[in-house]
């Protein structure tokens, strides 16, 4: 099973850290030596806030995961319990960013530096990927300061499936004929 | 705060009021969830809806300027519904009866049409907050920068006394302080009357102790606040009593302080400005003399949390360039002066205050070092005394005779109100990745990236429509002070009429707008309060480039070589 | 191999703690500490807000030498000039129109609790006036 990072609107403060901390985590250290415009700034998560609600939205790495369908040069593939974009194969056809349900999809300068034929830069898709192949997990879990955000893996879907089925025998005894 | 933030959590109701945790304090914000986990009912007074609303129990959206109206009619429900803690007030306070008398007119009815909010919602509220076991006020600067704000401070202890909330832990009265520094520079007498520890300068006594260790001779006349040296400057006429010498520290009033227009022709009518900070700011433009000194990370010293808690600042980088510490600035002019001060590091400073503060002599280096953060008051040396998480213990106050006051006003609407020509209010805030006048913040990457100028205006999806403008949009605000230009953000979250702008921005300037109003006892400027108009731009393109500009003319004021960089 | 400071962060009152992580005479990143109100938590201006001490010159720039306006612009000079030209000019207001013609701040942001108690005691024991404030006003 794929795992994903869930946001508790209750916890929620909107404050951003995780977005920051997202793109710490992709970008490495090195942005703070380098010159304000010559890095990209590329959160794969976006905090959306309304009246009622504020939480961060990011990719739900679903099982058939709808962008890896659409994408037409097979440059999403699951990687580590995660849907992963190989931002060197993508071609910025945008597909993907349609197909997604969650809005989790969007197009950005890719981080490389590489140029299109055209001669600007290149365009990729930019998605959540769970830090896959960064120490310490998704870093916007531990960024953020309220514990809004946990990983959900299979281990604690199974757990949770398990508790609530517990709960449902237990209340199920209480039901006479 | 009479608390410790720690205690935030336990309380068993918070009653926020004016106060945005999730935007000015996120590590406070913290705790305010944590108590709802545990169990807290939360009361929020807010006219946005801020994140401590939106998972309040009760949200009372008030009119912004209605805040004594409001406070007032919760004492009259609670004294008419028989809430009121009669024994505390008897045991522990002064003038319950004048107040009992006073707030009789403020019924739930009186306050409706001044605050928008139902009669039946400030009952509710107030049977809510009186009735749990701890209730806990937190308020910040929606209380406070009005030029009716000293009375609201006093309103609500009026409401802790009353229901007793006063004197035991996860209750009382905290006012969540913006500045990291702003509790440590009122507690070392960085006000103009009292020294360190709060000790009065026209108290005989504690000036004959400071002129006894300092050796000379002191004014026992209170000094003037900040926001009046305008006033002495430009409309003084006796050249006397005229304030013309403007020694300006770690401060930057060309961007922080309202109406800014005034406050740059103080500057330049002054006779002598000197700036000392670490980054060239829109003072400086004015300035005389500008002494560079070293910033956090680069030197040591202790700074004061809202909560009264003392902890160690330390050095871990030496600065770049031809700086000096602050206080070995401050010590090389009062040589130079002709009274010789000398310290070698900060710690024999702190000694010193220390020796002539009573209630801080306890917090040595030692113990800071040793214990991490110490509450004030901290009288005793020795181990044992490891400072006070909340004050007003078995409700013993601060009064000569040991007991709390009630206080109760008229309320008063703020200053300029809306009116045909500037029909909307403007209420100024916090950037939550920004800081303070964003000397700061504004030169670390990551944040910049994440919030940059020109800022935004937070309006209501109704007043988008009226005005036909779409999020992202620049749009021109003015007031009768000033103009400027700044992005529009439709957000669900404010009420149609009111707008709100963050204050960090140098090209959208929001206190270019703001009013010079002032609290007539706190000194404190109308921030949260002015009326405004705002105009559709049709030439977007234009505008963006008129921002651009104006960025880059800012950048090269500040002596950045723009061209050697692009942005 | 880098050193860990220690230290309380300079942005808003709430007292948080945490450990700058320093290599080369630089800060590289910073880590929460379990202080008594952060509780090994930071927010983003925590993380991420020791940048400037790297002086990127994105909104402003670092002052690195004393400064003193002549002829209406401002020139970089040595210390020992801006002090003494500095306890001069303020010497002569004060000879001039008394010690309550003088205004000083202290500072609710970087400088510190020492900083403040030094700028109060020079402003009433040196200027000889209460004419001291800070911008817990604004």
């Amino acid at each position: 099973m794929n795992y994903f990072v869930k946001g508790n609107p209750d916890l929620c403060i909107g404050c951003r850290t995780c977005m920051i901390g997202c793109v710490v985590a992709h970008e490495g250290a090195k942005i703070f030596q380098m010159k304000p415009g010559e890095y990209v700034f590329n959160p794969k998560l976006d905090i959306v806030k309304t009246a009622t609600i504020t939480i961060p939205v990011q990719c739900k790495h679903c099982e058939n995961p709808a962008c890896m369908n659409a994408c037409p040069v097979g440059a999403i593939e699951v990687i580590d319990n995660a849907v992963v974009v190989s931002q060197n194969k993508c071609i910025g056809c945008k597909t993907c960013m349609i197909a997604c349900p969650y809005g989790a999809i969007d197009m950005v300068v890719s981080s490389d530096g590489s140029k299109q034929l055209d001669g600007n830069s290149r365009m990729v898709a930019n998605k959540c990927d769970l830090c896959t192949g960064i120490e310490g997990g998704p870093a916007c879990v531990r960024v953020c300061p309220t514990a809004s955000l946990k990983l959900v893996t299979e281990e604690a879907v199974e757990t949770s499936v398990s508790n609530k089925r517990m709960a449902a025998a237990i209340s199920l005894t209480q039901v006479k004929e | 705060m009479s608390m410790g933030i720690p205690e935030i959590e336990n309380a068993k109701l918070l009653f926020i009021f004016g106060y945005n945790g999730a935007d000015s304090h996120p590590i406070v914000a913290r705790r305010i969830i944590k108590a709802k986990q545990k169990g807290a009912k939360l009361i929020v007074v807010d006219p946005r809806i801020t994140e401590s609303a939106r998972i309040a129990d009760m949200h009372l959206q008030l009119k912004g300027g209605s805040n004594m109206a409001l406070v007032q009619a919760i004492g009259n429900v609670i004294i008419n519904e028989g809430l009121a803690d009669q024994k505390f007030i008897e045991d522990h306070t002064n003038g319950y009866e004048e107040y009992k008398e006073f707030v009789k007119k403020y019924t739930p009815e009186y306050a409706e049409p001044i605050c928008h909010v139902p009669a039946e919602q400030i009952r509710e509220a107030a049977r809510a907050y009186a009735k749990a076991e701890t209730s806990m006020i937190l308020y910040g600067m929606g209380v406070c920068q009005f030029a009716q704000a000293v009375d609201v401070v006093k309103g609500l202890a009026s409401l802790a006394l009353l229901t007793g909330n006063f004197g035991g832990p996860n209750m009382g009265i905290g006012p969540v302080r913006g500045q990291n520094n702003v509790q440590g520079a009122c507690d070392m007498g960085a006000l103009p009357n009292c020294y360190s520890g709060y000790q009065s300068v026209t108290d005989d006594a504690v000036r004959e102790k400071f002129e006894k260790a300092w050796g000379v001779k002191l004014s026992n006349k209170v000094g003037i606040p900040l926001t009046h040296v305008p006033h002495r400057v430009l409309e003084e006429k006796d050249e006397k009593k005229k304030i013309h010498a403007y020694y300006i520290f770690g401060e930057d009033p060309a961007q922080s302080d309202p109406d800014l227009n005034e406050i740059r022709e103080t500057l330049d009518k002054l006779d002598f400005v000197i700036m000392q900070d670490i980054f060239m700011n829109k003072t400086g433009l004015h300035a005389d003399v500008i002494l560079p000194s070293t910033a956090w990370g680069e030197h040591d010293g202790i700074y004061s949390a809202c909560d009264r808690g003392f902890a160690r600042i330390r050095k871990a980088i030496e600065p770049k360039g031809d700086v000096k510490t602050d206080w070995e600035i401050i010590s090389l002019i009062s040589t130079a002066m002709g009274y010789p001060m000398h310290y070698n590091n900060t710690q024999e400073i702190w000694d010193e205050m220390r020796s002539l503060t009573p209630s801080f002599h306890g917090a040595t280096y030692e113990k800071l070092e040793a214990l991490g953060s110490i509450q004030w008051p901290c009288r005793d040396e020795s181990m044992e005394d490891k400072g006070t998480p909340y004050l007003f213990t078995g409700g013993k106050f601060s009064h000569p005779d040991g007991r709390g006051k009630f206080f109760a006003t008229e309320w008063r609407p703020p200053c300029e109100v809306e009116s045909p020509e500037y029909p909307y209010s403007l209420s100024t805030v916090r950037e939550v990745g920004h800081y303070s006048v964003r000397t700061m913040t504004g030169n670390c990457r990551a944040l910049a990236n994440l919030e940059d100028e020109p800022g935004w205006i937070q309006m209501s999806p109704e007043d988008c429509d009226k005005l036909n403008v779409k999020e992202g949009e620049l749009i021109r605000v003015f007031s009768r002070r000033g103009s400027l230009m700044t992005r529009v953000l439709p957000t669900e979250r404010v009420k149609p009429g009111a707008t709100y702008m963050t204050y960090q921005w140098w090209v959208g300037a929001c206190n270019e707008l703001t009013t010079p109003y002032l609290d007539p006892v706190s000194n404190t400027p109308e921030s949260k309060y002015c009326a405004i108009n705002l105009e559709k731009i049709n030439d977007q393109a234009w505008a963006e480039q008129c921002i651009k500009d104006s960025y880059e003319s800012i950048r090269k004021n500040m002596g950045i070589d723009t061209a050697k960089k692009e942005v | 191999m880098g050193k860990q400071i220690l230290t309380t962060c300079a942005y808003c009152g709430a007292g948080c703690q945490l450990y700058l992580n320093v290599e080369d005479g630089k800060i590289v990143s910073s880590t929460p500490a379990n202080g008594r109100t952060n509780e090994g938590n930071l927010c983003l201006k925590g993380h991420y807000g020791w940048d400037f001490l790297n002086d990127p010159q994105i909104l402003t720039k670092r002052l690195t030498k004393p400064q003193i306006r002549k002829n209406g612009v401002l020139e970089e000079v040595e210390w020992d000039e801006a002090i003494s030209y500095t306890a001069e000019r303020l010497s002569e207001i004060k000879a001039e129109y008394g010690p309550d013609s003088i205004m000083g701040t202290g500072s609710a942001r970087g400088p510190g609790n020492e900083a403040n108690f030094v700028m109060q005691k020079f402003m009433r024991a040196a200027i000889g006036t209460n004419n001291v404030d800070h911008c817990a006003r604004v």
